[in-house]
């Protein structure tokens, strides 16, 4: 257990943090985490106002707290501090939008062909880039009717678990749902998809601390009479992932009343890799691949890294045969959610990219398989190279097996 | 099948955990190495000092350990200069000399040596890091050694805004990331280096350079470049830490990063694995046999019942009994006294450990 009552003694002011920050590394002005952190968390827990527009250009990738030998919760003090962060105008009413993609997905999805056309539109994006100071650089994923629903469920002994779907799934991809139950079914297991809310990150990254916590009970409230059951959560979202392991405690933690619920899903919180990989140790996994040719690049996200379980995915890939996989291993993508879409961080964004890239180029793969929806978006256009989710492609080593 | 299944499970990414898992990768077995951030040794110069050696001169494994050490670091692209059997003059932060038997190639660059004009480059803005000072002492302090030697200040400026304080890891990034900023370093350190056969400059020059690149950069210069270790993070630490993982990493050691190991499964004498401290629920490791090498008060999961190890490095109980046949301690574990045993120390038992956890079959959690 990481204690946070303890945490900030154990600050030796080592600067290991420092070392790790991506934004650090490209950013010469930024003061990097031992100092947003730590240093100024003393100030802040005196009373002593140290608000500071730079705890706005933490990517929340949380690469200080795993690179600190002693469990400071350095990120999470920079994520408290943003919320107490007062921004101008247009940003703040920016970053509401940001804090709440569930919304903006439900509105989007009512006329998903109208929405994309609107947001692929030049005139549209030129028009956000002044007025809610969005870059036109990017392009915004495309929305999709939300029409991601719990399987029938044939058979009753079957492992029953729930699939915990987050939004870019839900508005964006359902498809790659469908893969994530297909792939749960085809190893045994019976999915119901879970009515949630947001995760939470998105509110969390855009300083919206009330926000977080009202998905937090919303998801609570949803998920625990499941976990009470003993079905296991899967996510296929990192952050997602990230979040329903680490943050709801966090969030919520002067709620006594959420405490047990909040464990109990942390508890019960997995991975669809680290699920599979789980079923691979006790000899359960449906290895009736296809022999395949492919030449994968492997990245893996920060919010993968933070959850602490080895590298799932990788080694599920090198399990096909006929698949070669390059773990990277090239540092932050950058895009961090929707950092990258903020005008004045693109460039920051694109700038810590630059060692991704060059890898990715240098490593020449058929594809790029990452399993967080905005490290694929940064990869797809700071390359030339297709970024997918590796469900996707353990799907379809299967297909050949379809009956 | 499966990836949660090891031969040996290394605990701790310090000078002992990280030779531990070269040995046992090199004897191609299936190693993990779970570590929270590095160990403290990349605060400091990374070198080895020669009292260090002599204290452990008794020990019959002593060469044998610092010969393995300097191949893993070779390897890496870190290469040591120096033997067991040597002693070199390097300055240190504070402006004197330890006396050094073994340290990374900058570093050792900057040794005390007789009829070398020397220029102490400074860079203006950096904190942490004052030429005069510097070549005022040691000037001062090569003259207790013996006599020739002088050193003269030179200060550069750089016309890139690196915020304020500068800091040697501000510029050790830019080093890495920015051929541009390089170029101009380069050609503020010759204009500095004029007249002089070699410049010692504060570490500053990359993360990640390798012996090549830094011999490469001396070749543009056109004289010789040594290093001087400043406060931590120390860059000629932090750069020995980085190329020894991901010298690791290539050799096919399993790297779990981030988080604490908070129980270590023994079942009668035999350890079964250990439990690391993910959130959510704990990652379980299954292997044969396991090195701690977390350091002393910061993490030890053996807890109070801990009592020092015996001549195998297999942890001992305070009724003297072995924890665990298979269980095998290294770094400052296996000292009774608090406090720094050195790198030479951490080396050893490494070595030690790494090498009997490697040779020992305990029953693989199948």
């Amino acid at each position: 257990m990481r204690l946070d009552d303890l945490a900030l003694d154990n600050c030796l002011k080592c600067s290991l943090c420092n070392t790790v920050c991506p934004v650090l590394a490209v950013h010469t002005q930024y003061p990097g985490p031992k100092r947003l952190g730590p240093e100024l968390e003393r100030m802040r827990r005196e009373g002593i106002s140290t608000d500071t527009e730079w705890v706005e250009y933490c990517l929340g990738c949380h690469r200080c707290d795993l690179a600190c030998p002693h469990q400071v919760h350095v990120s999470e003090m920079i994520a408290r501090a943003k919320a107490e962060h007062r921004k101008p105008l247009i940003r703040n009413l920016r970053d509401w939008w940001f804090a709440r993609p569930g919304l903006l997905g439900r509105l989007t999805t009512m006329l998903p062909a109208l929405s994309n056309f609107a947001l692929s539109m030049k005139p549209v994006r030129f028009l956000m880039s002044k007025l809610m100071q969005i870059t036109p650089q990017r392009r915004f994923p495309s929305y999709t009717w939300p029409n991601l629903l719990s399987p029938a469920i044939s058979r009753k002994e079957k492992q029953r678990v729930v699939f915990f779907p987050g939004c870019f799934i839900r508005y964006n991809r359902p498809a790659l749902g469908r893969v994530v139950i297909d792939l749960l079914e085809r190893n045994g297991m019976a999915v119901e998809v879970a009515s949630s809310e947001c995760c939470g990150v998105p509110a969390l990254a855009n300083g919206a601390a009330a926000e977080a916590r009202a998905v937090a009970r919303a998801n609570i409230k949803t998920l625990a009479n499941q976990v009470d059951s003993g079905m296991r959560i899967v996510t296929a979202c990192s952050s997602c992932g990230h979040m329903l392991k680490t943050g709801f405690g966090g969030i919520l933690e002067d709620d006594r009343e959420f405490a047990g619920a909040v464990q109990q899903i942390a508890r019960h919180t997995f991975d669809l890799a680290e699920l599979l990989m789980e079923q691979a140790d006790a000899g359960k996994l449906n290895i009736n691949f296809r022999p395949a040719n492919l030449r994968l690049a492997y990245h893996a996200p920060c919010h993968q890294r933070s959850q602490g379980i080895g590298r799932p995915w990788y080694h599920l890939l090198r399990m096909m045969p006929g698949v070669a996989v390059e773990d990277l291993d090239a540092g932050c993508c950058g895009m961090s959610g929707t950092y990258g879409f903020k005008q004045e961080k693109y460039a920051v964004s694109m700038e810590i990219g630059k060692e991704l890239f060059t890898s990715i180029s240098a490593a020449q793969p058929q594809m790029v398989a990452t399993e967080c929806a905005t490290c694929q978006l940064q990869i797809e256009h700071g390359t030339a190279f297709k970024a997918i989710h590796p469900a996707e492609i353990l799907l379809q080593a299967y297909d050949e097996h379809r009956s | 099948m499966g990836t949660n299944r090891y031969d040996v499970v290394v605990v701790g990414a310090g000078l002992s955990g990280l030779v531990a898992a070269g040995v046992a990768a090199h004897r191609n077995l299936n190693v993990a190495l779970v570590a929270t951030g590095a160990g403290s040794f990349v605060t400091g110069p990374a070198w080895l000092k020669a009292k260090e050696i002599q204290q452990a001169s008794a020990a019959p494994d002593l060469g044998e350990a610092i010969e393995y050490f300097c191949e893993l670091a070779s390897l890496a692209g870190c290469p040591y200069a120096g033997d067991i059997s040597v002693t070199r003059f390097l300055p240190s932060i504070l402006g004197d000399f330890h006396s050094v038997a073994l340290a990374p190639l900058t570093l050792w660059n900057a040794e005390l040596r007789i009829g070398i004009s020397t220029a102490i480059v400074g860079i203006c803005g950096l904190s942490s890091f004052d030429e005069n000072f510097m070549a005022e002492r040691l000037t001062e302090q090569a003259r207790l050694i013996t006599s020739g030697c002088t050193y003269t200040a030179r200060q550069i400026s750089l016309s890139r805004d690196m915020g304020v304080p500068v800091t040697t890891l501000r510029i050790a990034q830019c080093f890495d990331r920015d051929p541009a900023f390089r170029e101009e370093l380069m050609s503020a350190l010759r204009a500095a280096a004029s007249g002089f056969k070699r410049i010692l400059v504060p570490g500053i020059l990359g993360l990640e350079t390798s012996a090549e690149q830094i011999a490469e950069f001396e070749r543009e210069l056109g004289c010789q470049v040594g290093e001087i270790p400043t406060l931590p993070p120390s860059i000629p630490g932090l750069r020995v830490y980085h190329h020894l993982e991901s010298c690791l990493h290539r050799i096919g050691v399993e790297l779990y990063r981030g988080f604490p190991v908070n129980k270590v499964e023994i079942q009668d004498d035999l350890c079964t694995g250990i439990q690391v401290d993910s959130p959510g629920h704990p990652l379980n490791l299954h292997c044969r046999s396991v090195v701690l090498a977390t350091g002393r008060r910061t993490a030890n999961p053996l807890g109070g019942e801990f009592a020092g190890c015996d001549l195998q490095m297999r942890p001992l109980t305070s009724t003297g009994s072995v924890m665990a046949r298979n269980l095998f301690v290294a770094g400052p574990l296996p000292h009774s006294s608090a406090g720094d045993h050195g790198n030479v120390m951490h080396i050893l038992t490494g070595y030690r450990a790494g090498s009997l956890a490697a040779s020992t079959r305990g029953n693989h959690a199948a």
